[in-house]
């Protein structure tokens, strides 16, 4: 997450205040040297700008812990006796070699003080620092979340959109308008039986547009209704056949999904061929995943798959609700063209 | 009398036109098709006044149809179409006739008053209502990649690319491709205004495909000879050398 420059920023002001007051403190004290007060609050701030970068590298895995609070500070807070027995020897060790090297004394208090003093004052900026890094951490996981959710509805709505466009393509509607129309010049009962038909799938469709998913029993009608409708239109041109077992009927899928497939079959097999076609449609229930394959013979697919706006849509609500774990494939198989679909058979 | 042809690929919408298109006297039904390639041969066989074709149909689709017709010979054309956004759109902005499914006996009967203002009126408003169409209808299908040709008994489309030169020859125009001979009843300017951009005029009778001329060479007062890489010699007179050498790029 990128945070690092915020904390690493306020670390630099932080120990700049530090450096300020100690210089300030001692100003006018002659019997110390001017680098003096460098040399303490350098050495202190050296070792504890090694121990954050130690905390920005180690303790990401415990990034799950930010939703309790608790956890993630008894994680950080139990390194501090190793914080304590690094930190306060490293310092004074610094400090001492330095003075060493030149013709002062380095006086302090005694080492019992020095270790209970130390300790306290380390404990305190460490719970104001780990505050600090909690806040910066959380804020930017929120704000990541947030995106994520904003993105997902976007899509979401996006592909709600679309699918109440695509439902029943006005091509399909028109055509079949006509078929009644002209169907009962010749034959009123079977136009009439055609017109409810078209009710009934009109009707059908727009329940579906107020539901997420419906089961495959239910798709299913909906899809003889819309075959049968086409079968009336290309008597004698097309034979049908359903192949959907039994224990695949009561699976979860996202309504209208296959409509567009067997759709897809219609216009570019049927439509588009001056022989016989046949239309398979077959489902099956195969470990935890429901398998769908909608056939039509006699086409190929073109060179430039033109995808249209039916199977994009299909894709994008199977991307929304499934992720990785749905599969569409379009491809040729046995002299006609296959949608072969894979999808958990539960909701996820 | 109007002798009229019926194209759509749906059994009924064939039984309702013809129903309705037998109601009135001056109007006499010739045929019936089912599919694009069979309303072409038919349109050739039967010289019909006037063509219901429909848009969506198997193999050819209407405006593919009308795409091949010689535009000054052609019937008068109404498409026929139950949805088609873009077609309908040019149809309209040229004057196009159409019908949208579902219609009913108004509008034909409507269709069929325009259909015969139209017929008579050839010289003018029938003869450039024919071509509008016929242009259009080659807008729609794009610079046609395809071409009808005549084997035998049948037609059948070929490809555009694999014709290497055209001969027009008094009403005639003789396709040359690599394999074969065919022979169109068609003007070679409107089979050039059908076929497009990459067939050049290199003679008042002759046009080649430029992706086959093979050399060039100058031969007297300024003529050409042109080798086709199919092994073709033809001449290419002083008129028309410009427009080859813009579009080879000389």
């Amino acid at each position: 997450m990128k945070i690092n420059r915020a904390l690493f920023s306020l670390w630099g002001l932080f120990w700049l205040l530090m450096v300020a007051v100690e210089v300030q403190d001692n100003h006018g004290d002659h019997g110390i040297q001017w680098w003096e007060p460098y040399l303490w609050e350098g050495s202190s701030c050296l070792v504890a700008t090694l121990w954050l970068l130690l905390e920005r590298v180690g303790a990401k895995r415990w990034d799950e812990y930010l939703d309790v609070p608790w956890r993630w500070f008894a994680k950080h807070l139990a390194w501090m006796p190793a914080v304590i027995l690094t930190f306060i020897p490293t310092i004074y060790g610094i400090r001492e070699g330095v003075y060493a090297l030149t013709t002062e004394t380095y006086e302090h208090e005694p080492w019992s003080f020095i270790f209970i003093y130390e300790s306290i004052k380390l404990v305190l900026f460490a719970g104001l620092w780990l505050g600090i890094i909690f806040g910066l951490e959380s804020f930017a996981r929120w704000r990541h979340e947030r995106e994520q959710l904003l993105l997902l509805q976007k899509h979401l709505a996006e592909s709600q959109l679309a699918q109440l466009k695509t439902q029943l393509q006005p091509h399909f509607l028109f055509n079949a308008l006509n078929t009644i129309s002209s169907l009962m010049q010749v034959d009123v009962e079977r136009a009439d039986r055609l017109l409810t038909r078209l009710a009934d799938l009109l009707r059908s469709s727009l329940q579906a547009g107020a539901r997420d998913m419906t089961s495959l029993r239910d798709e299913i009608k909906l899809l003889e209704l819309y075959a049968q409708i086409m079968q009336e239109r290309f008597a004698g041109h097309v034979t049908l056949t359903w192949k959907v077992a039994e224990d695949a009927l009561d699976a979860q899928i996202p309504t209208m999904l296959l409509q567009p497939l067997l759709e897809n079959a219609f216009r570019h097999g049927v439509e588009r061929s001056r022989n016989p076609v046949s239309v398979l449609v077959a489902a099956e229930k195969r470990g935890e995943d429901l398998l769908v394959m909608v056939f039509n013979s006699d086409s190929v697919l073109s060179q430039t798959p033109s995808n249209g706006i039916g199977l994009r849509n299909c894709r994008e609500r199977l991307e929304v609700i499934y992720g990785a774990r749905a599969s569409l494939r379009i491809e040729n198989e046995n002299g006609g063209v296959a949608a072969n679909l894979a999808i958990p058979f539960k909701r996820p | 009398m109007m002798r009229v042809l019926i194209v759509d690929d749906e059994a009924p919408a064939r039984d309702k036109l013809r129903r309705w298109l037998a109601e009135p006297a001056d109007i006499a039904i010739v045929g019936e098709c089912a599919d694009g390639l069979e309303a072409a041969a038919s349109i050739a066989q039967l010289q019909p006044d006037a063509v219901f074709l429909d848009i969506q149909m198997p193999g050819m689709s209407g405006l593919e149809v009308a795409a091949q017709l010689e535009a000054a010979q052609a019937p008068l054309l109404v498409f026929v179409t139950a949805y088609d956004e873009h077609a309908i759109k040019a149809f309209d902005l040229n004057a196009v006739d159409y019908l949208l499914k579902p219609y009913d006996k108004d509008r034909l009967l409507k269709t069929l008053q325009r259909l015969r203002a139209r017929r008579g009126d050839v010289a003018g408003a029938g003869a450039s209502a024919q071509e509008s169409a016929i242009r259009t209808a080659r807008e729609q299908t794009g610079a046609s990649g395809r071409l009808l040709v005549p084997q035998g008994e049948q037609l059948q489309l070929i490809d555009a690319s694999s014709i290497h030169w055209l001969q027009a020859d008094d009403n005639y125009v003789h396709v040359h491709t690599a394999q074969a001979r065919y022979m169109l009843r068609r003007t070679l300017s409107d089979l050039l205004l059908q076929l497009g951009e990459r067939f050049v005029r290199i003679h008042k009778s002759v046009a080649v495909n430029i992706a086959e001329v093979r050399s060039l060479s100058p031969l007297f007062k300024g003529d050409h000879e042109v080798v086709l890489r199919g092994g073709a010699v033809l001449r290419m007179s002083r008129r028309y050398k410009e427009e080859l050498f813009g579009k080879m790029g000389h």
